[in-house]
């Protein structure tokens, strides 16, 4: 495992050489740099080196955009369809890239090797659209489980789940075990089990990596809509089980991301699967009732024995349109480059870079931070591992927005499982019919 | 040849009865190139099958397959007639606290103006913070409002405001109403200070109580400046999006879906702008019958109070 995450150092030095070269003294000088970046607080740390790199080039910056990806997502179609797109380099995610067409260049074409071979190379290959590198991964994103610390540490929570459920109260392995447990813990309205995100793209997301760990597909080798098995049916359960157990709060069909955070946070929740970049914010003291008191697993497993491993990577791509593509990867290089990742790996994001990991893990063991140690290593072993994107089609936002609605409307009990997934299962069709797929 | 159609423009320009036609060519031409040019654009989309990724897929015309598939979409049908109900609803609660706080405040001697900015405070939000603001605060774990309620004892339940299809198109009329009812306030306090004092003096001389002064006098008097309110509050919420968008996203399982979160999707997060289109094109009878309906009442109460129809 580590030996896909800890490249070598001389990779790492050369890597390095290479960024410094790309920004020799004055190479842009009085180019101006046209940009579309992500905003939000936990992205701007990175853009204060940008001027930096306007020093070393002597190139100038300008940051035509600064939204959330939703909205970056909308401005950037508008500037397809109305053939605007005038500037360079614009924020980037492996679940939005493939919509875009041929608008970004192949960075292959643009960036050396040495360059490349820094980054942890299943996060490239979930950049690669059709052949084409047409993203540089940033940060990744991978979901692990979060549980209280204490409950498990419990004498009586022990003999009490032995009790009832007849095996050993542990942080759980599987997905089966969750549900167990999460039940177990469940005294609502005041305490839950757990929680899921439970709209848009990030509940079809859940599912998603749920079905894989079942064992099942989205999709055939012909695109044809799968997701209505048996396999699906038993992933879909599992939430409408949980559900109706109030073992998870009765909002979360309108959850996102930072509902189960700021839930988790709140001390209500006993386990939460979430990503690397709540980590500090959960140990902290300030915001969260849940610090010192927090223990960490790799995803569970479903029974298909595989983890679930929804992942994405945020990233920066460089346009064909642009009239200075050397530039531009050359800032992308600077933003995705060792010293860049280091920055946004102290707030717990998780880097591209292999050498990344392994030094922002010597940091937080120097200044004596176990929980970020822990944070680092078991995210390392599901980036590693068991990651996974979802299907790399310009269509997978089309699917996802015909298929929430129906996982919902098993959720609240208005539909039956096997209905929601026939029907969403119907709807899906006629995407990929109307896409050509079938 | 040139010069000859110049001057012949020439003369055709400076004939008496051109010069009005003249004056007003330039606003024509910004209302052609501004409103109707983008308006005629967007109705051909909808008789595509345009997507905002494929920019080529604007010159394919496939007649009126968007609007065949709205017609047999049940769940567009659902939206447009929720979003009728959530207007009707929304429309006459703003109208009613809007008066009624138009009312209290035209009664202040003291600290008016303070009051009257701060009245308006709601509306200076963008929606978007609104929305977050109300979907934290209705959250049914961690929000203000479970756990107030929870803490004075009146429920044991986590009350889950934004999963009832009732419950939530309730949340999210609440936090419509109190960012824009101001919008009322201001104008029928506008109404009530145009107000002249003689009908209501005359009114109470000849022994009317107050329900009767306001009844028959201030009411019809003010009603022009509801009417007004309600024509572009109708056209506002007709387009409610972002605070639904942030509070349920339309959901759960499509019970909070209104017309423009589903346009807004089709739109954008498909990429199907011309079957947004067709939608919108769709959606709009809605706001021409409401806007159509509230001037007719606002001629029909000028005529009333007998001013100029």
């Amino acid at each position: 495992m580590l030996k896909t995450v800890i490249p070598s150092v001389a990779v790492l030095l050369t890597s390095t050489a290479i960024a410094t070269s790309a920004m020799a003294a004055g190479e842009y000088e009085g180019y101006t740099l046209r940009v579309k970046l992500i905003g939000g607080a936990q992205y701007e740390p990175l853009y204060t080196l940008i001027p930096q790199w306007e020093e070393e080039t002597g190139a100038t910056v300008e940051i035509l955009s600064r939204k959330n990806h939703f909205e970056l997502d909308r401005e950037i179609k508008q500037d397809i369809a109305s053939g605007t797109i005038n500037w360079c380099v614009g924020s980037n995610h492996t679940s939005f890239a493939p919509q875009y067409g041929n608008i970004y260049v192949d960075l292959r074409e643009h960036l050396t090797e040495d360059v490349l071979g820094g980054f942890v190379q299943l996060t490239l290959e979930h950049s690669t659209v059709n052949g084409r590198l047409v993203q540089l991964p940033r940060h990744s994103d991978v979901s692990n489980l979060y549980f209280q610390q204490s409950l498990y540490d419990d004498a009586d929570n022990q003999a009490a789940f032995k009790a009832e459920y007849g095996y050993d109260l542990a942080p759980p392995d599987t997905w089966a075990q969750v549900k167990d447990q999460a039940i177990f813990f469940a005294d609502p309205p005041n305490f839950f089990g757990t929680q899921y995100v439970g709209k848009d793209e990030a509940i079809t997301g859940r599912f998603y990596e749920m079905l894989i760990a079942e064992g099942g597909a989205l999709f055939d080798e012909s695109w044809n809509p799968t997701f209505n098995s048996e396999a699906g049916a038993r992933a879909l359960q599992w939430f409408v089980d949980l559900y109706e157990a109030n073992a998870v709060p009765a909002g979360v069909p309108n959850y996102l991301w930072d509902d189960t955070g700021l839930g988790f946070a709140s001390g209500t929740v006993a386990m939460n699967l979430d990503w690397a970049g709540w980590a500090s914010f959960f140990n902290d003291p300030e915001n969260s009732k849940v610090a010192g008191n927090i223990g960490l697993v790799r995803a569970p497993m479903g029974s298909g024995g595989k983890r679930t491993g929804w992942s994405g990577s945020h990233s920066f791509s460089v346009t064909e349109s642009c009239d200075n593509k050397e530039a531009a990867a050359s800032f992308v290089a600077f933003l995705t480059s060792h010293d860049s990742q280091m920055v946004e790996a102290r707030t717990g994001l998780l880097p591209t870079r292999s050498q990344v990991w392994t030094d922002a893990k010597a940091e937080f063991q120097a200044n004596g931070n176990d929980f970020l140690v822990l944070v680092f290593d078991t995210y390392a072993a599901s980036m590693a591992e068991d990651a996974f994107t979802p299907p790399l089609i310009p269509e997978w936002i089309e699917v996802s927005n015909v298929l929430w609605p129906n996982l919902q409307a098993a959720v609240v009990g208005e539909k039956s499982v096997q209905q929601a997934l026939d029907d969403a299962a119907k709807d899906a069709r006629e995407v990929m019919e109307d896409a050509g797929y079938l | 040849m040139k010069a000859k159609m110049d001057r012949r423009l020439g003369r055709w320009a400076l004939r008496p009865q051109s010069i009005p036609f003249v004056l007003l060519l330039p606003a024509i031409l910004v209302i052609v190139f501004v409103v109707l040019f983008p308006l005629i654009f967007s109705l051909y989309t909808s008789f595509t099958p345009y997507r905002l990724t494929r920019p080529e897929s604007l010159w394919t015309f496939i007649g009126l397959r968007n609007y065949r598939r709205i017609f047999t979409d049940l769940d567009f049908w659902i939206a447009f007639g929720r979003t009728i109900l959530f207007l009707a609803v929304v429309i006459n609660l703003e109208f009613l606290f809007g008066l009624l706080i138009a009312l209290l405040i035209n009664r202040i001697t003291w600290g008016q103006r303070v009051l009257r900015t701060v009245m308006m405070f709601p509306m200076m939000f963008s929606p978007i913070l609104v929305g977050f603001q109300f979907k934290f605060i209705f959250n049914d774990n961690i929000g203000v409002l479970n756990n107030a309620l929870q803490s004075l004892g009146l429920t044991d339940q986590a009350i889950a405001w934004l999963v009832d299809g009732w419950l939530a198109m309730g949340s999210i009329a609440f936090a419509e109403i109190w960012m824009s009812t101001s919008v009322f306030a201001i104008l029928l306090l506008a109404g009530l200070f145009a107000m002249p004092r003689e009908p209501i003096e005359a009114a109470r001389v000849d022994g009317c109580n107050n329900w009767q002064v306001f009844r028959h006098i201030t009411l019809p008097f003010i009603m022009p400046f509801a009417f007004i309110a309600m024509t572009i509050r109708s056209l506002d919420v007709a387009r409610a999006y972002d605070i639904v968008d942030v509070m349920t996203g339309g959901g759960p399982a499509g019970r909070t879906e209104l017309l423009w979160t589903l346009i807004a999707r089709t739109g954008y997060d498909n990429a199907r702008m011309g079957q947004a289109n067709a939608m919108a094109y769709v959606s709009i009878i809605l706001s021409i019958a409401f806007t159509y309906y509230f001037f007719t009442r606002l001629v029909a109460a000028r005529r009333y109070m007998g001013g100029a129809a």
